[in-house]
C-alpha cells in the first residue's frame, strides 16, 4: 500500500500515512474553504487501506491538529466512521494530542471518543 | 473602557459604521498598539488583499512605501509616549476608491512637538517635485536629524511617492497630548489628481471615526470582500495581536473562522463581484468580553429561515446544544462544501452566550444582517 503524503499549507494540515514504517499522522491546522475536496483523497486512501490485505494488526493515528473548523470536524467524523466500520476497527487507536491549556481541543476529542466505537487515548503535548 | 451603548444600539452601530465606511469606501482600519509583527501583517494584508492584483506595479510600490512610512511614523511616536496602553492606541486607515489609494494614520504626540511637525509638513508641502528631490538629497548628505530621528525623511518620502501634498490635522487630547492625523492620497496613474491642502474634511471625518472607535473600543475593522485569503491574513494579525490565555485566543480564532466562512458560503451579493461577499468585520473589547461583529448583505427571502435557526440555537440549553452538535456532526446528509450545519452551533458552544443579530431592510431584495458573538475573557 502506498503512502499518503499531503504537505501542510496555511489552512490545511500535514497528513502523512506511511504503512511501511507504521506512521500515521495528522498535524497542524485545518480550516479549508472546501473541506470535502481536501479530505476526499484521505477517504479514498482509508477506504482502500482498511479493507485491503495490508489492513493493519495495529493502527495508531497520531492526531495532532491544533485547530480545526466545523467544516473539517464533519470530515474528521467521516474519516473516523470509515475506520469504525472497517473490519479492523478494533485494531485502531486514535492518539489525540492536545495542549494542556486548550480545554476545547480536549473536549472535541472526547466528543469523538463518545460518538465513535474506536479506541481513543489522550495525551498532553 | 466599557460598552457605553446598549445591545440594540450596538447592532445599529455596526450598520452606521458600515455605512460610514461604504460612503468613503474605507477598507481596513487597525486601532491598537503597533508592533513590528503587526506592521508586517498589515503590509501583508494590504499586499494580498486590499491592493488589487491588477494594479500597475508602480502604484503598488508607492502604496507599499507610503504605508511603511506611515506605520513607522506611528511606532516611533508610540514609543515616546508614556501613557496607559489603550489611550496610546494609534489608528491606521487604508481605503481605495476608483483606483486611488488613501492612507491615514492617527497617533498621539506631545503637544510641544506640534509646532515642529507643522513646520516640517508645511515645508514639504511648499516644495515642487524637483525641489523635494533636492531637499531629500540635501538632508541625506547633511544628515540633519530631527529629534524624532527621522529628519522628516519619512514625510518627504510620503510626499514624493504619493506625488501629492500631505494633509494633516491635530486634535487636542489633553494638556500634554494631541492626536496627530496624517493623510496621503496616491492617485491612480490615469488620474494624477492633486489634492488641495485646503480640504480638511477628510481629517475631520477620520477624527470623528476615530472617536467612534475609541468609544466602542474597536480594535480592528475589515471592510472589504470576505474570502478565504482575507480570512487567513486577518487571522495572522489577530493571532499576533491578541495576548492572553491560549484558550481565549483560540476561541476568538475559532469564532472568527466560523463567522467569516459563514458569510463566504451564505452571504448574498448586493452587487456582483468576483472577489467575494462585501461585508464588515470588527472586533471590539469590553471589560469582560471580546466582541466579534459581522455585517453583510442577505437576500430578504433567506431571513425567515435564518431567524428560525438562530432562535432555535439561542434557546437550547447547554446540554441540548451539545446533543444537537453531535446529531449534526454525524448527519452526513447535510454535508457539502457549502454546508456542514455546525458553524452556528459551534459559535454558540464556544462563546457560551446567545448570538445577537439584527436585520435592517435596505431594499425590496436585500437586508443588512449583523451578527455579534461575545467571548468572555474570564472563562
Amino acid at each position: 500500500m502506498e503512502a499518503l503524503n499531503i504537505e501542510p499549507t496555511e489552512d490545511t494540515p500535514k497528513i502523512y500515512f506511511e504503512p511501511d514504517v507504521d506512521i500515521f499522522l495528522i498535524e497542524g491546522k485545518s480550516l479549508p474553504e472546501n473541506a470535502i475536496d481536501f479530505y476526499q483523497p484521505v477517504f479514498n486512501w482509508a477506504n482502500d487501506f482498511f479493507y485491503s490485505s495490508d489492513a493493519p494488526a495495529k493502527f495508531i493515528l497520531n492526531f495532532k491538529l491544533d485547530y480545526f473548523n466545523t467544516a473539517s470536524s464533519k470530515q474528521l467524523a467521516k474519516l473516523f466512521r470509515i475506520m469504525e466500520e472497517s473490519p479492523v476497527s478494533e485494531n485502531v487507536t486514535i492518539k489525540w494530542f492536545y495542549d494542556e491549556e486548550d480545554a476545547d481541543m480536549l473536549k472535541a476529542g472526547k466528543r469523538y471518543a463518545k460518538l465513535m466505537k474506536l479506541k481513543f487515548s489522550f495525551e498532553v503535548i | 473602557m466599557s460598552n457605553k451603548l446598549s445591545n440594540k444600539e450596538n447592532l445599529g452601530f455596526i450598520f452606521k459604521l458600515f455605512k460610514a465606511m461604504q460612503k468613503d469606501n474605507l477598507n481596513y482600519i487597525y486601532r491598537g498598539t503597533f508592533t513590528a509583527n503587526i506592521t508586517d501583517n498589515i503590509l501583508a494584508l494590504a499586499e494580498s488583499n486590499l491592493v488589487k492584483k491588477d494594479d500597475p506595479r508602480a502604484i503598488k510600490r508607492k502604496v507599499y512605501n507610503v504605508m511603511v512610512e506611515g506605520l513607522q511614523n506611528i511606532t516611533k511616536h508610540q514609543a515616546d509616549i508614556d501613557l496607559e496602553l489603550e489611550e496610546n492606541y494609534g489608528v491606521f486607515v487604508l481605503k481605495k476608491e476608483n483606483n486611488n489609494y488613501f492612507i491615514t494614520t492617527g497617533n498621539l504626540i506631545e503637544n510641544e512637538n506640534i509646532d515642529q511637525l507643522t513646520f516640517q509638513i508645511e515645508q514639504v508641502n511648499s516644495l515642487s517635485k524637483d525641489e523635494l528631490k533636492e531637499y531629500h538629497k540635501k538632508i541625506l548628505i547633511d544628515g540633519k536629524i530631527s529629534n524624532k530621528g527621522g529628519a522628516g525623511l519619512g514625510l518627504i518620502d510620503m510626499a514624493r511617492k504619493s506625488g501629492n501634498k500631505l494633509l494633516y490635522g491635530f486634535e487636542k487630547y489633553n494638556n500634554s497630548y494631541s492626536y496627530f492625523y496624517l493623510h496621503t492620497e496616491i492617485p491612480s496613474i490615469e488620474s494624477k489628481k492633486v489634492i488641495s491642502t485646503q480640504n480638511s474634511n477628510i481629517i475631520k471625518y477620520i477624527n470623528a471615526l476615530h472617536k467612534m472607535l475609541n468609544d466602542e473600543n474597536v480594535l480592528i475593522i475589515f471592510n472589504s470582500y470576505f474570502n478565504q485569503e482575507s480570512l487567513m491574513n486577518l487571522l495572522s494579525i489577530i493571532e499576533k495581536q491578541m495576548v492572553g490565555k491560549l484558550n481565549l485566543k483560540k476561541r476568538i480564532y475559532n469564532t472568527m473562522v466560523e463567522m467569516f466562512q459563514n458569510i463566504i458560503q451564505h452571504g448574498d451579493n448586493y452587487k456582483e463581484t468576483p472577489d467575494g461577499k462585501a461585508g464588515l468585520f470588527y472586533i471590539s473589547e469590553s471589560d469582560d468580553n471580546f466582541i466579534l461583529n459581522t455585517g453583510n448583505y442577505i437576500n430578504n427571502q433567506n431571513i425567515p429561515i435564518l431567524i428560525e435557526k438562530l432562535t432555535y440555537i439561542n434557546n437550547l440549553s447547554d446540554e441540548d446544544l451539545d446533543n444537537f452538535y453531535n446529531e449534526r456532526l454525524l448527519n452526513f446528509e447535510i454535508d457539502s462544501n457549502k454546508e456542514a450545519g455546525l458553524g452556528m452551533i459551534d459559535i454558540r458552544l464556544k462563546t457560551d452566550d446567545i448570538l445577537e443579530y439584527n436585520f435592517l431592510k435596505i431594499s425590496d431584495k436585500y437586508s443588512f444582517y449583523t451578527l455579534r458573538a461575545k467571548i468572555n475573557k474570564n472563562k
